[in-house]
This record gives C-alpha cells, structure tokens and sequence, in this order.
C-alpha cells in the first residue's frame, strides 16, 4: 500500500523520494546476491571447509585481518570459531588482528611474522577494493605455506588477492557484498565442524579435489605433520 | 596434534545423517554434503530477509525518520551488543563515521554520504573490563550510557536471543535517559519483545529464527537499510533549507 507524502515519500531535489523503494531495493539485493553468490561458489566454500579442517586438525590457527568496517568481520569470525554459539561445538583457535601497530600499513603482516607458521589459516578482508596491506599480508602468508582464503569484492583487475581461496561478490554495493561476507564465513565456520566427524578425511594428504589441485598450488604441505 | 571427535547433537545428526559415524566417509560424499548445506543455509537467510522485508517496510521508515532527526538536532548514536553481535554493533558505527563508497556512485549524481556521530560502546576495552570488573558485566553499557548519552540521542542495542541482561539494562537506562531505543532481536524478541511493550523499547526488529547465525545475517540487513534510510531523509532535508 503505497501511501501519500510523510509515510513513505521525501522530498530531494524537488522529487519525491519514495523510501518504501529504497528499503525494497535494499532487501531486493540482499537476497539476489548471496543467492547467486551460493550458486557459484558452493564447490569452494565447501572444499575450503575442508582445507581448513586440515589446518586445525594439525594444530593450526585462524587469522583474520580486515580493515574499518571489515575488521568487525575479522572479528566476528574470530569469536564464531572460539566461542561457538551452537551447544557442543568444539572451540577451535582463531584470532583477529589488530590494525595497529608502529606502522597501520604491515600492521598485519608484523603480526603473521611473530605468531604464525605453515599450519595457519590467513583470512583477509577486502569489501572496498584497495587494500593493499590486505594484499601484502595475503601474499606472505602465502609464501609462508599458511592457507590463505580472501572475502572480497567490486576490485577492478586481480581481486583474488593471490589467495588459494578467494571468494569475491560481484556487487557494487559496500552493504550488500559486506553481508555476504557474513554469510559466506558463517557458513565456513559451522561447515569446518562437519569434517572433525570424519578423521580420515582430515589426516589425508590429498588436496581436497583431484581436479582442483592445479590451482591450488600446495602439492606436498601436511606431509608427515600429523 | 589429534582430538578426538565430539558426539554430533541430535539436530546435526539430523542434517548430517552421516555424522558420528565411524567408519569412513568417502571425501566426495562429505564435500557434496557440505556443498549443498551451504545453499540450504543462504536459502533460509533469504527467506528471512523476504520475511522482514514483508513485516517491517513501514516501522523502518518511521525509525529511520527518528534516528534522522536525532542527527539534525546534534544527537549522537550508542551502538552496543555482545559477541558477534559487538562486531555488528562496531560495524554500523564504522559506517555512521566512515561512510563506505559506493562505485560507481549512485544514480542522481547523489555524492558520498556525510560523517555521523556514533560510538561503538564495546570499543574501548579499558572502560569495559573496569565495569565489567567492579560491577558486573550487567552493567558494561549501563554505565556509558549514564556518562554518554543525553536526551534525544539514539541507543541501537544488538541481542540475537533479545535476553541479554546487559542489553535489557543498558535500554532501561537509554530510556530513563530520555533516549530513542532501538532494538534489534531473533527467536520471539525475548525481553525486549517486553520492553517495547512497556514503552522502554521504541522500535523494536525481530528475526524470527532461532539460528544465530541467520537471525545476525538478515540483522544486518536490517540496520544496513535504517543507514540507507537515514542518509536519504537527512539529503531530503537538507536539500529543503
């Protein structure tokens, strides 16, 4: 029920704005993104579960770095794996860094050189492009031998930040690509718990897909680390 | 490092039918499991926004006109929550005080959203720790509140299970205070289903869930929308003087 000016309509530039459209248009978009964000990515999201399962069972920690708004995804993630709201969930070790430090710029790579190793989880947050400390300390992490997972979106060119896993919303709008940030890391969280049921899933080298192992490029880490 | 695998609860049993079982799963089956879980869980966010957006178009409008006007009259916004629903809370006030960029801009040649006053009230770690730690974690955002907030100002309390005790205080004193409360729930609303009942929350957004992590992904599309809303109506104004 459209109704007249002052229950729904403000006047910008002499036109009215209809603020049922806005809100519309804003839930419009919140449920058509993630939809087709799922659609796409169910394959990697899953075998990221997978590969991060992997990196707790050998002892490994989460890492979660993000600037302004995407540092509060860091550190939601962070408290979702060491406080689990869901009852008999084991509590798994996850950190979110903090953005500062001498220099706010290697900020987060200062803190992946002193804390972490091969066996480490590095995820970055990337939600307005740029970034390029979140690039920088992916790209260590890599380097490293840690598994590396970005959430990012709306970059022009490379937004796969030279992650192993790199979910990126194809959105415009900040709001929308942050909330399926949250959905997709929500899901990352309860799914890895599924793989704990299965040991022999977790001690096996093999990369989590014969056929996606060209891309993964991590031939050989986990050997005899059990 | 090994750790021996948790009896899965009866619901994950449910979901996962394989689960708790010993003998070996094929990794193909797991990952195909695990694949179709993560649909069925953005189905049922989806549902939930298609939910709110069905129950709560109207009350977003009327909420987003108050927190508008607290702004043009000076006011200041007091986010709070705990847990994950801390990081929501720190999340609107980084987008009140750093408005994201939208690109391209949006349509009508509208520029980039101003800066507006909010203070996330988990933030400072000393504050909270010495309540916390004198009298009582109830009382974390109580005592801000008493030194922060004045009449008219806006307190956006975040609580998925709508009980938390801090919670429940912090919007008895916000109200004592003369603020505008809002409220942002799951499951039925809880107590602050209550409080809004008796007048001490005044625009209350329930998520009708009982996954937490669902009723905090279709939150955030709710106080992503006031902050839409909120921006449009002060541009509208302002356009008006």
């Amino acid at each position: 029920m459209r109704s007249a000016k002052g229950h729904g309509f403000e006047e910008l530039n002499g036109t009215m704005v209809d603020l049922r459209s806005v809100v519309e248009g804003r839930f419009a978009a919140s449920m058509t993104a993630p939809e087709r964000f799922f659609e796409v990515s169910a394959d990697r999201l899953a075998e990221a579960c997978l590969a991060m399962a992997r990196q707790f069972h050998r002892g490994g920690r989460l890492f979660a770095f993000g600037n302004g708004s995407s540092a509060t995804d860091a550190q939601h993630v962070a408290v979702e794996f060491v406080h689990p709201v869901i009852t008999g969930k084991r509590a798994l070790p996850a950190l979110a860094l903090s953005g500062e430090g001498a220099d706010p710029n290697d900020a987060f790579i200062r803190q992946l050189e002193t804390l972490a190793g091969p066996e480490d989880i590095a995820m970055g947050f990337s939600a307005d492009g740029g970034c390029a400390n979140v690039r920088e300390t992916l790209e260590f992490a890599r380097k490293s031998g840690m598994l590396t997972i970005v959430f990012a979106g709306r970059e022009e060119g490379d937004c796969t930040f030279g992650a192993e896993f790199a979910f990126v919303v194809p959105c415009n709008d900040p709001l929308v690509l942050q909330e399926v940030h949250e959905m997709a890391y929500h899901v990352l969280w309860e799914l890895v718990h599924v793989f704990f049921e299965h040991r022999g899933l977790l001690e096996t080298n093999a990369p989590p897909q014969a056929s996606a192992s060209a891309e993964t490029g991590r031939d050989g880490r986990g050997a005899g680390e059990d | 490092m090994s750790e021996s695998p948790e009896t899965a609860p009866e619901f994950e049993r449910f979901l996962y039918p394989f689960l708790g079982e010993e003998e070996s799963v094929p990794l193909e089956r797991a990952l195909a499991e695990v694949r179709e879980s993560t649909r069925m869980k953005c189905r049922e966010t989806v549902g939930l926004r298609r939910e709110l957006l069905a129950l709560y178009t109207d009350d977003l409008i009327t909420a987003a006109r108050s927190v508008a006007d607290a702004f043009t009259e000076g006011r200041r916004l007091f986010a709070f929550g705990n847990g994950g629903s801390a990081t929501d809370a720190a999340d609107i006030v980084a987008d009140l005080l750093h408005p994201p960029r939208f690109r391209p801009e949006r349509a009508g040649g509208e520029g980039p959203r101003r800066a507006l006053p909010a203070l996330d009230l988990s933030h400072d770690v000393a504050t909270v720790t010495a309540i916390a730690n004198d009298v009582g974690f109830e009382n974390v955002f109580v005592r801000q509140l008493i030194a922060f907030g004045r009449v008219g100002d806006v307190a956006l309390g975040i609580s998925t299970s709508g009980n938390s005790p801090n919670i429940v205080a912090a919007f008895r004193t916000a109200k004592r205070v003369g603020m505008i409360t809002l409220a942002l729930a799951g499951y039925d609303g809880g107590r602050c289903a209550e409080l809004a009942r008796e007048g001490t929350v005044d625009h209350l957004f329930v998520v009708p869930s009982s996954h937490i992590p669902r009723i905090q992904e279709a939150q955030a599309t709710i106080y992503h929308t006031l902050w839409d809303l909120v921006h449009r109506i002060l541009e509208s104004s302002e356009e008006k003087r």
